[in-house]
């Protein structure tokens, strides 16, 4: 039956063939340290399940930010089990995500003719940390904010434009309810679509490109 | 090397376990998402109080009378007041009945037409009488009634 199935949707759109290219391809004999990315990719699906079940109870407002927060943590069934997932996969993310790069580094993967590869990989880094730093706020608790004031001021470090900066990160002088609107916004749907489209692009190219063997002595 | 061939080759075992650990952790995701998102339509905490609604002396023989009192409500993080609008009727000053005004069609709250001597539901014309009882319209059933008690001078109805 399955494979009756799966032969129909294979005349029709060649499904087999994407299937082969992207998980039967070859690639050279390497080590347990090229399975970074993939675990990236696997806390990220974690991270994108557990996000979006957070937002069916989440409220992004001072009055109802600490409070729904504790609702899901202490009333909502599995909830400290949702919000812990994404508490700790938050940081499992950024430590994979960092080591994957440390791997690309000493491998030296980030030569010709993986550049582009490598350049988007870096952006990866940064929407990454801007997902960790934008998270961090929303529970609006003392941390929370604490963190968020000391945050938005080193972004207001640079001479002459650092102020506008910091007013544009917090939306005003003050870190104020625009301010953990904005961050929940960047949270949920920007860094999340350019996480997409970028991931997109990275994995398109690893598959495209090929993989770097390790390195041999004097390479 | 015995029978290589027939017995299960070191990548079909690898494909395999990769499918079964994915399902597990699939579903070790799936079963928690699911019951996070049903949950709070099976937990609310019910509990019983009895409201007092006001005094006897209110209620006029033969003529439902509208009382309207406070609740105090929990929905997920947030308390509010809820307001309750009951209908006591008595046709002895002995025996009270307390009706709810929420119509039992599809919830619009039905008022009281004294010239008439019905209540009357604006949102589909459902008609019942000064006991709650259809007379006509759509609702399928009389209006729902609290328990009652009367102390002292003093109607208490018991909400749930």
């Amino acid at each position: 039956m399955i494979t009756r199935i799966s032969d129909w949707l294979d005349t029709r759109i060649g499904w087999r063939q994407v299937w082969e290219t992207v998980f039967l391809r070859k690639v050279p004999k390497v080590n347990w340290l090229y399975t970074l990315g993939s675990a990236s990719v696997f806390v990220a699906i974690n991270q994108i399940v557990t996000g979006i079940l957070l937002t069916i109870y989440y409220v992004p407002t001072p009055d109802h930010a600490y409070d729904s927060v504790q609702y899901i943590t202490t009333q909502v069934p599995a909830g400290w089990l949702i919000r812990g997932l994404h508490h700790w996969g938050a940081s499992a993310m950024v430590v994979l995500v960092f080591l994957h790069m440390i791997r690309v580094i000493i491998y030296g993967a980030y030569k010709f003719p993986r550049e582009i590869t490598w350049m988007t990989g870096v952006i990866l880094l940064l929407i990454v940390i801007g997902f960790g730093f934008t998270g961090y706020l929303l529970p609006w608790d003392q941390k929370a904010y604490w963190a968020t004031i000391v945050g938005t001021k080193i972004a207001g470090t640079p001479p002459i434009i650092g102020d506008t900066i910091l007013r544009i990160v917090r939306g005003g002088e003050e870190l104020s309810a625009i301010t953990l609107a904005r961050f929940f916004g960047v949270h949920v749907w920007v860094l999340p679509v350019a996480l997409l489209v970028l991931t997109g692009i990275h994995i398109f190219l690893v598959i495209k490109i090929g993989i770097s063997a390790v390195p041999k002595r004097g390479e | 090397m015995v029978d290589e061939e027939k017995s299960l080759s070191r990548r079909a075992f690898l494909g395999f376990s990769t499918w079964i650990i994915g399902g597990i952790l699939a579903l070790g995701l799936f079963v928690p998402g699911l019951i996070y998102i049903v949950g709070p339509a099976f937990t609310q905490a019910k509990k019983e109080e009895w409201v007092r609604l006001g005094s006897t002396q209110k209620v006029e023989p033969g003529t439902p009378t509208l009382f309207t009192t406070t609740i105090e409500e929990q929905t997920g993080w947030i308390t509010n007041e809820k307001e309750l609008s009951v209908f006591v009727y008595t046709e002895n000053n002995r025996d009270y009945i307390a009706m709810s005004n929420i119509c039992t069609h599809l919830g619009c709250r039905v008022r009281w037409i004294a010239n008439q001597e019905e209540f009357f539901c604006p949102c589909h014309n459902g008609v019942f009488d000064k006991e709650g009882n259809v007379v006509s319209g759509p609702p399928p059933r009389p209006l729902d009634q609290y328990e009652v008690k009367v102390e002292g001078n003093s109607i208490y109805i018991k909400v749930t």
